[in-house]
């Protein structure tokens, strides 16, 4: 009895499986078997915290009536702003038909739905019912409330990008093009709403005003291509599925796109800090001052401008950092700083008490420290995704498809003047299905048998310049 | 110098007093005696129907509660509450609220403003058991232009943003004007904490329940809905010895907080925002938010 998963044959009976499953892991990398194990160790924690903070376990977060919103609030935001950057980043291949981003498309796809899912994860367990959530958001809906519509637009972006996924594995194309559609206009949407639900509290200065809305799109944008730098990277390095792909094409989009949006989140930064000290409206200026010189200060300069900011755009400038590895570099510097500036955004905008703490003198600041279920909650959603990935990467069909890549290219526009020349597009080159240790030439990863490792061994950085 | 004036720093006639820190301590002190002294008297908690005297005036026990006869308000005069913290030991019996200094559906505030007009707050134990000596604010500079209590609480808000924000409607505005949770659909997000102005709402912590016996949910003040839709006070209106905390309908004239309203020069907190609270206090200084 077996059952066909991503187009491989597995067998139901426990002691073929175990062999099957043995087989499997003996025959990987070293390198790969330590970062599954690896990551395997961050699941782990995080399924421990995750039983702790399960109700009745809410004793275990460090927020408090003054400070409600902790880490898993960052990291909710965090993840999901990413899963929207992906589709954003990826819509200009598959949306606006611009052909250098064509690649990005499979891989951002699965990317953005496990982020969307390792999101809804860590809201589920800050939720004290989070069953209670669903049911009430239909039964008792509240048009009024902008957390009521991020539900709705990060639900109804889930199911977009469950079809886009499905649609692209099984070669939907038409189904596939409304779906990446769909979930492009939905992954603007989604974040500018969930900047809302921050950007609508009047009682909170620092989040409060129409600023917060787009400045979350583009940290989203930024956060999204930052990822992609990284997988696409990795891609390139460890000659996996599409690598040739990856190089001429991909890392150079990613590359374009990581500067211009780097610049553009470069100059929200330094707006939102000078709008901050310039306002006379309370709170605001002492928020503004507690990440500028306060208890937040060494967080945002070093992390936040230093690492995220400042260090990544030198790289990008740099002729000598212009390679795969410099942008891997500023994309992994850019993706820590991200993580890094929406802990300060969620801070900064409770850390200016609106009224005395009880039992604390009101001045300076309200404090907030995560405690470990907290972190290991936060840790075991960087492992899941991870693992996620790792196992797609690896079983999935990951290389691009002529299907959908034709299907898309049907939808650029010919430059205006170009009608009478040869097609505009150049043929786009085969992709390589096939990884280098399959075990017959030819033979694709989903006819390998299971035992067969579907990733090419690592190999030298090839380096050189985009 | 009269022990009001001494506490509240003014003199009868509203001019600061230019109190020493040190006096103000001694009247603190002075003020323990003058609670334990009131409850005697009184001669009952606030958790016995015994005690629930005074009646609020629209309704009375017995009678259909009809919520659409009514406004609830409130006025809190800062320039007679001595801060005894009665009112927040009346609340925490009253509606089962967390025995942790940090959560309280009322509290009070001690303000103390230098002469350069720095203001420090200080609420130990949100003023449960007053304000004694040793607990002063240490960050106070001398000398002192003005020191208050400031009793805080729900403001009942007319425009509520917690109302507004809550994604599945499990906090809402009651036709007489009170804001309610519903716990049976509160999910525990937190965001009507985040979205209150006036730091009044907080998450029921872990070992507690909400008077309902729910865990998790959010809590604030009702004003003590249970206790007014029968025609009582609530608790710490009950319970305030000086009469600083004054409870009635706006619907009628010649209740206690309309006639209050007429009388005293009041405001409301933070009145840029919106919110119109229900809440109006009398006295308070314009460094208070």
């Amino acid at each position: 009895m077996t059952v066909q998963v991503a187009g491989r044959a597995l067998s139901l009976r426990p002691r073929v499986a175990w062999r099957a499953f043995r087989d499997e892991v003996v025959g990987m990398p070293r390198a790969l078997k330590a970062w599954l194990a690896f990551l395997l160790l961050l699941c782990l924690i995080g399924a421990v915290a995750a039983l702790l903070a399960l109700p009745p376990g809410w004793e275990v977060f460090g927020t408090s009536p003054s400070f409600e919103w902790g880490i898993l609030i960052t990291a909710y935001v965090f993840f999901a702003i990413t899963t929207s950057g992906l589709c954003l980043a990826s819509s200009l291949g598959t949306v606006f038909g611009i052909e250098m981003f064509l690649p990005l498309e499979k891989r951002h796809a699965v990317l953005a739905l496990l982020c969307l899912i390792t999101a809804f994860g860590i809201i589920a367990l800050d939720l004290h019912y989070p069953v209670r959530m669903v049911l009430g958001a239909v039964l008792s809906p509240s048009p009024f409330s902008p957390m009521w519509w991020m539900g709705v637009f990060y639900g109804v972006y889930l199911v977009f990008l469950m079809i886009e996924v499905w649609s692209i594995f099984f070669s939907h194309w038409n189904i596939h093009r409304a779906a990446c559609l769909l979930s492009s206009i939905t992954a603007v949407l989604a974040p500018t709403t969930l900047g809302a639900v921050f950007a609508v509290l009047g009682a909170r200065p620092y989040w409060h005003g129409a600023f917060t809305p787009p400045a979350m799109v583009t940290m989203a944008l930024l956060s999204g291509t930052a990822l992609l730098g990284i997988v696409f990277y990795l891609v390139h390095h460890l000659q996996l599925v599409g690598y040739e792909r990856a190089r001429t094409l991909a890392i150079p989009a990613i590359r374009l796109l990581l500067t211009i949006v780097l610049t553009v989140a470069s100059l929200v930064v330094a707006w939102q800090m000078l709008f901050g000290l310039y306002g006379i409206i309370p709170g605001l200026a002492d928020a503004t001052k507690a990440v500028l010189v306060g208890p937040l200060a060494l967080q945002f300069w070093v992390v936040r401008v230093g690492l995220g900011l400042a260090v990544p755009l030198t790289l990008l400038v740099l002729p000598r950092t212009r390679t795969p590895r410099g942008l891997f570099a500023a994309c992994c510097l850019v993706f820590v700083g991200i993580a890094a500036d929406r802990a300060i955004f969620v801070s900064a905008g409770q850390i200016v008490p609106g009224t005395a703490v009880s039992g604390v003198v009101s001045s300076p600041y309200a404090e907030y420290g995560p405690t470990l279920v907290e972190i290991g909650v936060v840790l075991g959603a960087f492992g899941f995704l991870g693992l996620a990935y790792t196992l797609a990467e690896r079983y999935l069909p990951m290389g691009e498809h002529m299907g959908h890549l034709r299907a898309a290219e049907a939808d650029v526009a010919v430059p205006v003047g170009a009608a009478d020349r040869p097609p505009a597009m150049t043929p786009i080159p085969e992709v390589s299905p096939t990884p280098v240790a399959s075990p017959t030439p030819g033979q694709s990863p989903a006819q390998a048998p299971i035992g067969a490792p579907a990733v090419a061994p690592l190999v030298d950085e090839p380096g050189g310049a985009l | 110098m009269s022990e009001t004036d001494v506490t509240a720093g003014r003199t009868p006639d509203g001019t600061p007093t230019g109190i020493s820190r040190r006096r103000l301590l001694a009247c603190g002190l002075a003020a323990v005696p003058a609670v334990v002294g009131a409850q005697l008297l009184l001669g009952s908690g606030p958790d016995d129907d015994a005690g629930a005297v005074r009646a609020a005036e629209p309704a009375s026990p017995g009678e259909a509660y009809d919520p659409s006869a009514h406004e609830w308000a409130f006025v809190i005069d800062t320039t007679t509450c001595i801060g005894c913290g009665r009112c927040v030991e009346a609340c925490k019996l009253e509606n089962h609220v967390p025995d942790v200094p940090t959560f309280n559906r009322t509290w009070v505030e001690l303000h103390v403003v230098a002469q350069d007009g720095t203001v420090t707050i200080e609420s130990p134990d949100g003023g449960r058991y007053g304000f004694p000596a040793g607990d002063a604010p240490a960050t106070a500079s001398e000398p002192v232009r003005d020191a208050y209590f400031v009793p805080r609480t729900c403001m009942q808000c007319e425009n509520p943003p917690c109302t507004w924000v809550c994604p599945v409607s499990a906090t809402y505005r009651t036709e007489d004007g009170v804001v309610l949770v519903d716990e049976r659909r509160c999910i525990g997000c937190g965001y009507c904490i985040v979205a209150c102005p006036y730091g009044a709402r907080y998450m029921v912590p872990a070992g507690e329940t909400s008077p309902k016996g729910v865990s998790g949910v959010v809590d604030k003040c009702t004003f003590c809905y249970h206790r007014i839709t029968r025609g009582m006070q609530p608790a710490c209106a009950e319970v305030c010895p000086v009469g600083a905390r004054i409870f009635g309908d706006l619907t009628n004239a010649t209740s206690a907080v309309s006639v209050a309203l007429g009388e005293k020069r009041v405001r409301a907190m933070k009145p840029a925002l919106g919110t119109k609270p229900r809440v109006y206090y009398a006295g308070l200084e314009g460094e208070v938010q």
